[in-house]
């Protein structure tokens, strides 16, 4: 949980610091939650007592959490939504309203933000009943990442009533080759591992394969479910980079590609390509022999100043974009949509 | 000659009509031995002289002398069809003598009749373009042809051997009292496969128009007739400015209620400018949405507070749907635009101007391809505006769209329509810049954005560019100037004109093979194409719009927000029910 590092007031209260804690504490937490999580707890601080001032330092603060993350699309979906929520709600005639008592409303408010994030770490549950029917008994799957809506799901599948594994189906996890695991020291494994383990240890056969077998080992699946960070306007998701690659092999192969993702991770986002997200990450980098002897010394000068420049995103946390023609359907907590009714669920939030 | 004994049938009873609006009939005797000649050219006299003349009671019977046609004919017999089809008009009297056979073929002939009337009524004004009174016009051009015609007569006995199917073309032939030649070829003038877009011609001159029609309406109909007011949004506006001077001078009846007489009143307003030119989508939901207010206002209401509401909502709606909603259309989507782009976008669509000065403004540096097209040029203005503004401008017309397209980045598009099944109806030609980006490398590097407000959105679908479309006059494709407008100066083009008409005579083998037509009678550009309606087997199609499918839409910019086309149905009906 977080410190609370100071009294009422909201100035000692440090929404990133509170956010990376939140996300730390608890791994079954996703980005989106956090956010608006963080955000109840900074109402919770704050001495606004009025409306506009709570929307002003709500603004403010979203604003600071995104600039200091260096990829914010997944949280802009949490706190894009807690934003609109609140303004709905004063909105709303009554009690509640714009003309009740601020006390009540915020009250109401802070109540209500954590209802919503119970609900949303049920989400996966629901998300996984409605995904179980997909999982056929001796279907192989094709998953990468660490999404823990497909861990829930595929445990879930695994888990069926009549001791281990009555649904017989098999996995092949596409293990990344620029996670943690491979770039850092050997102590960390790779993004996905323990996923892994506990499906073996429920008896489901798991392959894990890099990324370059892709293609070879999509003719041995039946399908491809992976997870989402966030799922954009257009139906189309934005998830760890070798997702897009993936859907373009299944497309081409003609395999189903399913897409696992909460609805509170459903972004007001519209991007055109890949390179038009709206965050920096340096994938593709061209050097010469100069650049790099250049860039060695820098890193030996700079290694013990902290870095205070723009953020930029790791390579093994890099996203790529997966457009929506690739996408089969998306198993949500509000039922499997097709790429095109994402939209639809995004305009009935926003309007 | 059964044949051409029936189509006087025809010509005598459509004269009818029309010999009352032109002076037409000329006092021709016919000779019996020219059937053909005498006939087509004289058909108002031969009405009158058919007693005197027996063979012309024959060929040409009339509702009088109908029963004597049925019974004295010795040929009857054997003319059983032309023998019915001449009692087309009779009253009762003459249907005792008939069998039923000849009733139903009778009623047939009628029905051809009337089908062939209401034809004529719409093809009337159609040669009047250059503004001449529509009903005038009709008269004073089928004349020269008529007497022409007959002074020629000596090709009669060759085209008499023609026949033409007895039901065919009747209209036309009677239009210009010639031969049935001509009639067939007027007949093909209309594009088969849109023969149900050729509706009503559009109207030439505030001549006719009801007297109910105020006068901004009256010259707006005029302006957009000759596309000064252009394009779906402007024509949106325009309308409801005029419509709120409608309701300004409006008073209403004694005896009525404004909510119920003021709906009927914007009716006759509504009808002269459809007659001007079809309705836009924006301008049928502008006008909903008026006669919607205008439905609600309770009878209650002093008329003063009731006209004051509704100027409101129009300058409401005026601001909300269009003004506001354009600016933020730009904003939004002067966002996707980056550096470097090369922007491609197709006609003259005001908000794709708006957003590219919107992100010329924000100081991104990118180039933009303008693809135009005859006959209205509305890339031009954008061209000079963007120009003006500092922009890199490329400007080129749709044949060279897979040039403009190798180097494009993004494509930026206006629209007339949305339709609810996500595609894109607008200006011909948007489809295929709209497909040569995405065709172009398997689709993925080019965006296609679509600018449209939500005004525009419409609950119709459109599956093909066919059954809803607007076919604009076809003269406008055969002149290279700009349509001579009544509203507008004239144009300064002329002498390029020329020059490229001269440039075109080369090519023209069409109007020498035609003997006939090389008198340069009337035309002062002599562009190949200028006889075009007296040009057997040439057909011109002016159509002005096309549907893009949406696959080839990714993304359709709103005031609502950025939605995949998909989503048009969605927020339509939010955007409606609010």
């Amino acid at each position: 949980m977080a410190p609370p590092t100071s009294t009422a007031a909201a100035k000692g209260f440090d929404i990133v610091e509170t956010y990376n804690d939140l996300l730390r504490s608890d791994p079954d937490l996703t980005m989106p939650i956090a956010a608006i999580e963080a955000l109840v707890l900074l109402l919770t601080h704050s001495a606004a007592s009025t409306i506009s001032e709570t929307l002003d330092l709500l603004a403010k603060s979203t604003a600071h959490l995104k600039k200091s993350i260096p990829n914010p699309i997944g949280l802009s979906a949490g706190t894009d939504l807690f934003q609109r929520y609140l303004i709905t709600t004063l909105q709303r005639p009554g009690q509640l309203g714009p003309a009740g008592d601020f006390k009540a409303i915020r009250t109401h408010l802070l109540s209500n933000g954590r209802l919503f994030i119970r609900r949303a770490k049920e989400s996966r549950e629901k998300i996984a009943a409605f995904g179980r029917g997909f999982i056929r008994d001796g279907s192989t799957v094709i998953t990468n990442g660490g999404s823990r809506a497909v861990a829930s799901l595929l445990r879930k599948a695994a888990d069926e009533e009549g001791g281990p594994s009555v649904v017989r189906f098999r996995v092949i996890y596409v293990m990344s080759s620029t996670s943690k695991g491979v770039d850092g020291p050997s102590g960390e494994e790779p993004e996905g591992m323990e996923t892994v383990r506990a499906l073996r240890a429920k008896g489901v056969p798991v392959a894990t394969i890099p990324e370059s077998a892709v293609a070879y080992a999509l003719g041995k699946a039946d399908m491809v479910i992976v997870g989402a960070e966030g799922v954009v306007e257009n139906g189309g998701i934005v998830s760890r980079m070798g997702t897009y690659q993936i859907g373009l092999l299944a497309k081409a192969i003609g395999k189903p590609f399913y897409v696992v993702a909460e609805s509170h991770k459903f972004v007001r986002l519209y991007p055109l390509g890949q390179y038009d997200l709206p965050i920096e990450q340096h994938v593709i980098e061209f050097k010469s022999e100069e650049d790099m002897a250049e860039e060695s010394q820098q890193q030996a000068s700079a290694a013990n100043t902290s870095a205070d420049g723009p953020i930029e995103l790791p390579l093994c946390d890099s996203v790529d974009f997966t457009p929506p023609h690739l996408i089969s359907a998306l198993i949500t907590d509000s039922g499997v949509l097709t790429p095109s009714a994402v939209s639809e669920e995004l305009i009935k939030i926003w309007f | 000659m059964p044949p051409p004994s029936s189509s006087p049938t025809h010509i005598c009873l459509l004269v009818k009509h029309i010999s009352s609006a032109s002076t037409m009939a000329e006092p021709v005797h016919p000779a019996p031995t020219m059937p053909f000649a005498s006939s087509s050219s004289a058909p108002g006299p031969a009405q009158q002289s058919t007693a005197e003349n027996p063979r012309q009671t024959q060929t040409l019977p009339i509702r009088d002398s109908k029963d004597a046609n049925a019974t004295n004919s010795d040929k009857a017999p054997h003319k059983g069809k032309d023998t019915t089809a001449s009692a087309v008009g009779g009253d009762g009297a003459g249907d005792k003598a008939l069998s039923p056979a000849e009733l139903k073929k009778k009623a047939k002939a009628e029905k051809t009749a009337r089908r062939a009337k209401e034809k004529l009524e719409r093809e009337g004004p159609a040669p009047a373009v250059g503004g001449a009174p529509a009903a005038g016009a009709g008269g004073s051009q089928a004349r020269p042809s008529a007497t022409s015609k007959k002074d020629g007569a000596p090709g009669g006995s060759q085209k008499g051997q023609r026949a033409p199917p007895p039901r065919r073309g009747s209209v036309a032939a009677a239009q210009h009292g010639a031969a049935e030649q001509q009639k067939k070829r007027k007949e093909d003038k209309s594009v088969a496969v849109f023969g149900h877009l050729y509706g009503q011609q559009r109207r030439t001159t505030i001549a006719g128009a009801g007297k109910e029609v105020h006068p901004a309406v009256l010259a707006l109909g005029l302006q957009m007739r000759d596309y000064v007011v252009c394009g779906s949004s402007a024509r949106c506006v325009a309308t409801l400015l005029a419509f709120k001077r409608v309701v300004e001078s409006y008073t209403t009846p004694l005896g009525t209620s404004l909510s119920r007489h003021l709906t009927a009143h914007l009716s006759h307003q509504i009808t002269y400018l459809s007659t001007c030119r079809p309705l836009s989508i924006s301008q049928g939901n502008a006008i909903r949405a008026l006669k919607l207010t205008i439905a609600s206002i309770d009878p209650s209401t002093p008329e003063t507070s009731a006209k004051a509401t509704l100027c409101d909502f129009i300058d409401s709606f005026i601001r909300e749907k269009i003004t506001i909603a354009d600016k933020v259309i730009a904003d939004s989507a002067a966002q996707k635009i980056s550096d470097g782009d090369v922007i491609v976008t197709f006609a003259g669509s005001s908000i794709v101007k708006e957003t590219l000065l919107e992100a010329h403004r924000q100081g991104k540096r990118f180039r933009v391809s303008i693809i135009d097209s005859r006959p209205l040029f509305e890339g031009k203005n954008m061209a000079r505006a963007l120009a003006n503004a500092g922009l890199d401008v490329q400007y080129s017309l749709v044949h060279a769209v897979s040039h403009a397209i190798k180097d494009a980045t993004k494509v930026f598009l206006g629209a007339h329509a949305m339709t609810s099944n996500g595609r894109l109806y607008s200006r011909v030609g948007t489809a295929l810049v709209a497909m040569s980006a995405k065709e172009r490398a398997g689709g993925v590097e080019v965006p296609v954005i679509v600018c449209c407000e939500t005004v525009k959105f419409t609950d119709r679908v459109a599956l093909d560019s066919i059954v809803v479309n607007e076919i604009a006059d076809a003269d406008e494709l055969v002149s290279p100037s700009p349509p001579q407008q009544v509203t507008d100066l004239p144009d300064p083009a002329a002498a390029a004109a020329t020059a490229q008409s001269d440039s075109n005579k080369k090519g023209a083998h069409r109007a020498p093979s035609n003997p006939s037509a090389d008198t340069p009678a009337s035309s002062s550009d002599d562009s190949p194409l200028t006889k075009w309606k007296d040009t057997p087997n040439l057909q011109l199609l002016n159509i002005m719009y096309d549907v893009t499918p949406a696959e080839y839409v990714d993304m359709v910019v709103t005031e609502m927000g950025s939605l995949p086309p998909s989503a048009v149905p969605i927020v339509h009906r939010m955007s409606t029910n609010m």
